[in-house]
């Protein structure tokens, strides 16, 4: 079988070892790194992403394929230097300011972090300054921001009209599970992200990737 | 106090219907083997009398009661600990089970309070928590006052949250009218609710 193909394949049964020792076996045999990232690692993650969507897969198994890939990228990052390929971009990543919750918005930063973007993770309970002064020491393309409970939601309001007051680069995607469309567009945010899965797929189109 | 998580429950609850790859089923058997040693729960009630300032809810009830329940810490720390070691699906298996766990501790706590109701007359009341429909969260700071005397080890923060993560706490009231539905469809997450389905 063509190893794109086995790569692609590990990545979406979620087999870690077998990625990376795949990936490995590519590069060892000169295949396109270009090749072995979007035909393998990302074309996987994005079936993974879909299949999550439509129901098919679930958390655990996402979770798996994301660190499938991340074990692939590892090996390939040595070699982005001398290829066409350039970094997706820079998240920073946290919870609302009031909010300890963070398990969701741990899974997002793993499926980023899988994809290739590099992730700074504030943690939670971060505070409106705190999203943006990291964002700026880091030169984030994205605030991604979580929210469990209602009383938790307005800060991230906070965040958007600190970037709009200091007319910053930095775009904002809000989730968590009062957060919707409607909100995001009532605060200004640039996207909704509904799961892990839909906030990547966000996160990649805000940056046109 | 024992509380069991099946196997059904954790896998329902992570999502899924039919049976699972197996090795997603030893990490869930896995994670529900750490489970027990990880859970410490405690609970607490107490019958509020009338006074001034009831929250809404428990206005014009006949018997009104505030209560709390928790995991302990142990569980969320393990949970953090998985997640830095970059086991995050055993760490969200592990988190997911203790939210089934939590909600069998919170029913364990209904159950207590609906026995205690009975003993007085009382069969049929309703249990509401902070931050869900009518109930301001702010409602928290006056049901740990209630409970002050007990000991859950649950702290809360300025924004009104629970340490340990895995706590709840809520209102019951039994007799006298109350306005509005008991049923689940003037819930926000009604469409979509795992528990629910």
């Amino acid at each position: 079988m063509d190893i794109i193909k086995e790569i692609y394949d590990a990545v979406m049964e979620g087999k870690v070892d077998d990625a990376a020792s795949l990936v490995q076996q590519a590069l060892n045999s000169k295949a396109e790194v270009n090749d072995i990232l979007n035909k393998g690692l990302i074309a996987a993650m994005d079936v993974v992403g879909e299949k999550f969507g439509e129901g098919e897969l679930f958390i655990p198994q996402v979770l798996w394929s994301a660190k499938a890939m991340q074990a692939g990228m590892d090996l390939l990052k040595p070699h982005f230097s001398s290829t066409n390929h350039t970094e997706k971009g820079t998240v920073v990543i946290g919870t609302a300011k009031g909010d300890i919750h963070d398990i969701g918005k741990n899974l997002v930063a793993i499926m980023l972090e899988g994809s290739g973007f590099k992730v700074a993770d504030l943690g939670v309970d971060v505070t409106p300054e705190r999203f943006v002064e990291k964002a700026l020491e880091v030169k984030a393309d994205v605030i991604a921001m979580s929210a469990l409970l209602t009383t938790t939601m307005p800060s991230m309001g906070e965040v958007v009209s600190l970037i709009k007051a200091k007319k910053l680069p930095f775009k904002v995607i809000v989730g968590g599970a009062p957060v919707d469309q409607a909100f995001c567009q009532e605060i200004g945010a640039d996207a909704y992200g509904m799961d892990a899965a839909d906030g990547l797929r966000k996160v990649k189109g805000l940056l046109g990737r | 106090m024992n509380i069991k998580v099946s196997r059904e429950d954790l896998l329902k609850q992570l999502g899924y219907k039919d049976p699972p790859q197996p090795r997603l089923l030893d990490m869930v058997l896995e994670m529900l083997g750490l489970l027990g040693g990880l859970v410490e729960p405690r609970l607490a009630f107490k019958e509020i009398q009338e006074e001034n300032e009831l929250p809404p809810f428990l206005s014009g009830a006949a018997l009104k009661y505030a209560g709390a329940a928790t995991l302990g810490p142990k569980l969320e720390n393990k949970v953090k600990d998985l997640f830095e070691e970059g086991k995050a699906v055993e760490a969200y298996i592990l988190d997911t089970a203790g939210s089934v766990a939590m909600t069998k501790a919170g029913n364990m706590l209904w159950d207590k309070i609906r026995q205690d109701a009975e003993a007085k007359g009382f069969k049929t009341g309703l249990r509401r928590t902070p931050g869900c429909r009518g109930i301001n969260l702010e409602t928290q700071k006056w049901i740990f006052e209630k409970l002050a005397d007990r000991d859950l080890g649950i702290h809360l923060t300025s924004s009104c949250m629970m340490f340990p993560r895995k706590s709840l706490s809520f209102l019951a009231r039994f007799g006298g009218k109350l306005k509005g539905t008991s049923s689940c469809k003037g819930c926000l997450q009604y469409s979509d609710c795992s528990l629910r389905l």
